[in-house]
């Protein structure tokens, strides 16, 4: 384990108490399930459309989205659901949306990791032309500071990403405005086939923050408090007026861009290498059972849990009703009130 | 048709932009829509612009001068030279209950914005159900000799988008009052005020702080009962102008203004054609797939029975809006080309 924090070094203020070890813990290791179970269903043909494994980048979304208090709002990928469940989101709701039901947060509208719950738990509706969601989070953080909010935006992209205009549009312009914004790349190296020496010609991302006048920093995304670390105190700076801040977390994806990429392009000694060494659930179990925090009866409560959870979530979601296709026109305009007709399925609630 | 080149300069003097109109209390389109954005800007403090040069400066056209010495760099904010973060941060700060209305220096660099407009702003409600009340400002249209990349009329590639209401008014009142509606829609909105209209056309402008034209709600003009005119932006002033000219030759036309071109209100329409029996549909974005084209396709439709001749289209060819005077006047539809138009569909 390569972190050197404290749990009562916790810049926070709120310590890394036992507790809040084995939830970060209970969130690694519901990413790692689901992420599993989800690609089986998939491969047995039993899941219908398209899924995108989040598999060896738990760390960084784990860490990142620890960072957060429920009131900040969080601006992911399809890659990220692991950061989006560490946000809260019902396992339920996510898989009712994997199955395309009316109880899925977004009503069936969207499918999959594409998914979002913006008046539950802040997390924006993840889109697919990455970086999309980077300019977005500028205005979330522009609103906090216009109003004078003590929030944060955290937006994640790919290393991919960071070739797009609107990345340094995004940068830039929340540098300019000093917004309390986090900027976090998840970079695994590839984007769909394409590695980093094919994206960028400097040695890292992070150190594309001096170009917008922030500070940059790279992590090891195979170690969650290292990850955590770093986004405590970029969300501190912001929210204590000191502005964004980039951080890259480093890891590798251990599967395709999506289910149906064998990603044969990964060269075989790198990926063992990582998922030998460098597996960032595995890395925090041994920390905890090392450190005294976790015993294997604990270990073995959560993996419990998650796999009840997990087969709850199933049967609920093919429970869960489809959506009426008579509503396919529904929700196109705000006074059709379809959105707000039944909130305790779509969620959906009125601008304050 | 003027042959001036884009016009800019101070619009007048005074704080209040109401104190720009002419002593005999007349508003140009320009001071309308201004007096619009300010009176919204007093009533909610939710509601803020931001845009390139729009602060200090004032806007290119001078649209929001005066602003930032009543509302502060907050609320007038001028931003970098990014058109998609521009839209993504009016969409991130609209989720956050704040009510932007963004400026555009012209509609041409919109699609500078094009995939947070289109894949953003345009899809979020129906897929999240989150309402993005946002407006999108910009000078559209030609005529004004300022060639390709400052007269583009990019209605349609907006409205084939879906989920932004997109507003093309021709006359002061109706931009004030539909820029008013605008602002307090819970939609996204796109409002084009077309540059050849903002100081050549000004009328006595309603006053009243809750003056609102409805959305989607279209406007007779002219009346007339041989052939019906649906048309919208600067091409109802050269339709009204055509009118005049074939009511001295004994032929009467209707000149329909849909002031909103999406979603447009087909009702209007429909009972001016059960009127006239004869349509000519009249716009300036290109005759393909140009927002004349739904309009004639939803005509034939929905009023063949009281055609007596097939809809006709009267726009633009679908090639860059060229410089030259001769090339630019041959590339718009005239006030000649329009009676030309209406006396061959009165001859059926």
């Amino acid at each position: 384990m390569a972190t050197k924090l404290e749990p009562d070094a916790a810049p926070s203020g709120r310590p890394l108490t036992d507790d809040r070890l084995k939830e970060i813990y209970y969130y690694l290791a519901l990413g790692r399930y689901f992420d599993e179970r989800m690609e089986a269903l998939y491969r047995q043909g039993r899941l219908p459309g398209a899924i995108y494994s989040g598999r060896g980048q738990e760390g960084t979304h784990v860490g990142v989205a620890f960072a957060l208090e429920p009131d900040d709002s969080l601006f992911p990928t399809h890659r990220d659901l692991t950061a989006q469940l560490t946000k809260g989101l019902d396992l339920n709701r996510v898989m009712a949306q994997f199955w395309g039901r009316i109880d899925g947060y977004l009503r069936g509208r969207d499918g999959n990791s594409h998914i979002g719950d913006w008046y539950g738990h802040r997390t924006y509706a993840v889109m697919s032309h990455l970086p999309i969601a980077y300019p977005v989070a500028v205005g979330a953080a522009l609103a906090y500071q216009r109003k004078g909010e003590r929030r944060v935006a955290m937006a994640i992209c790919g290393d991919g990403a960071t070739s797009n205009g609107r990345w340094h549009e995004a940068i830039n312009t929340s540098a300019v405005f000093r917004l309390p914004v986090v900027w976090v790349v998840n970079n695994n190296q590839f984007a769909y086939s394409t590695p980093n020496a094919k994206e960028f010609a400097v040695p890292t991302i992070a150190e594309r923050a001096a170009a917008y006048g922030i500070p940059g920093v790279r992590v090891d995304g195979a170690d969650v408090l290292e990850v955590y670390a770093a986004a405590q105190e970029a969300v501190d700076r912001a929210r204590d007026g000191g502005g964004p801040t980039l951080i890259e977390s480093v890891s590798l994806r251990w599967r395709g861009h999506a289910g149906h990429d064998p990603a044969k392009y990964v060269p075989r000694e790198l990926l063992e290498h990582y998922m030998l060494s460098k597996d960032p659930v595995k890395n925090f179990e041994t920390y905890l059972r090392e450190q005294g925090v976790a015993t294997d009866d604990d270990i073995d409560a959560i993996t419990a849990r998650i796999e009840r959870e997990f087969d709850e979530g199933f049967a609920f979601a093919q429970a869960s009703p489809f959506p009426e296709p008579g509503d396919v026109t529904k929700g196109w305009w705000v006074e059709d009130g379809y959105w707000t007709s039944d909130p305790g399925r779509g969620g959906g609630t009125e601008t304050g | 048709m003027s042959t001036q080149t884009v016009e800019s300069g101070a619009a007048g003097h005074g704080a209040e932009p109401r104190g720009k109109r002419d002593d005999d209390g007349q508003a140009t389109y320009l001071i309308a829509i201004a007096e619009a954005l300010w009176e919204e800007m007093e009533r909610d403090e939710r509601v803020y612009m931001l845009g390139e040069d729009i602060g200090v400066y004032g806007g290119a056209f001078k649209v929001t001068e005066g602003f930032i010495d009543r509302f502060g760099p907050d609320r007038v904010m001028d931003t970098p030279i990014a058109e998609e973060t521009i839209v993504g941060m009016a969409v991130g700060s609209a989720m956050e209950g704040l009510r932007p209305v963004a400026e555009f220096q012209y509609a041409d660099f919109m699609s500078s914005g094009f995939d947070e407009i289109t894949t953003v702003l345009s899809r979020y409600h129906y897929r999240a159900g989150v309402p993005l009340p946002v407006v999108l400002r910009a000078p559209s249209g030609g005529g004004v000799r300022a060639s390709s990349f400052h007269s583009i009329n990019p209605e349609p590639w907006y409205a084939y988008a879906g989920g932004i209401k997109i507003m093309c008014p021709a006359f002061p009142s109706d931009a004030k009052g539909l820029l008013k509606s605008a602002v307090r829609d819970d939609n996204p909105s796109m409002f084009l005020e077309h540059k050849w209209i903002y100081r050549r056309i000004k009328e006595q402008v309603p006053t009243e702080p809750d003056f609102l034209v409805p959305i989607s709600s279209a406007a007779v003009k002219r009346e007339g009962t041989d052939v019906s005119v649906i048309t919208y932006g600067a091409m109802v002033h050269k339709a009204l102008e055509a009118a005049e000219s074939l009511a001295q030759r004994g032929v009467s036309a209707e000149v329909v203004d849909l002031r909103t071109v999406y979603p447009y209100d087909e009702e209007t329409v429909l009972r001016s054609i059960e009127k006239t029996a004869h349509a000519l549909v009249l716009y300036e974005s290109y005759r393909f797939l140009g927002i004349g084209s739904e309009v004639a396709a939803m005509i034939a439709e929905k009023a063949f029975e009281h055609l007596d001749a097939p809809v006709v289209r009267l726009a633009p060819p679908n090639v860059p809006v060229p410089f030259s005077p001769p090339l630019e006047d041959a590339f718009l539809p005239q006030v000649a080309d329009i009676e030309a138009a209406v006396d061959r569909l009165a001859a059926w």
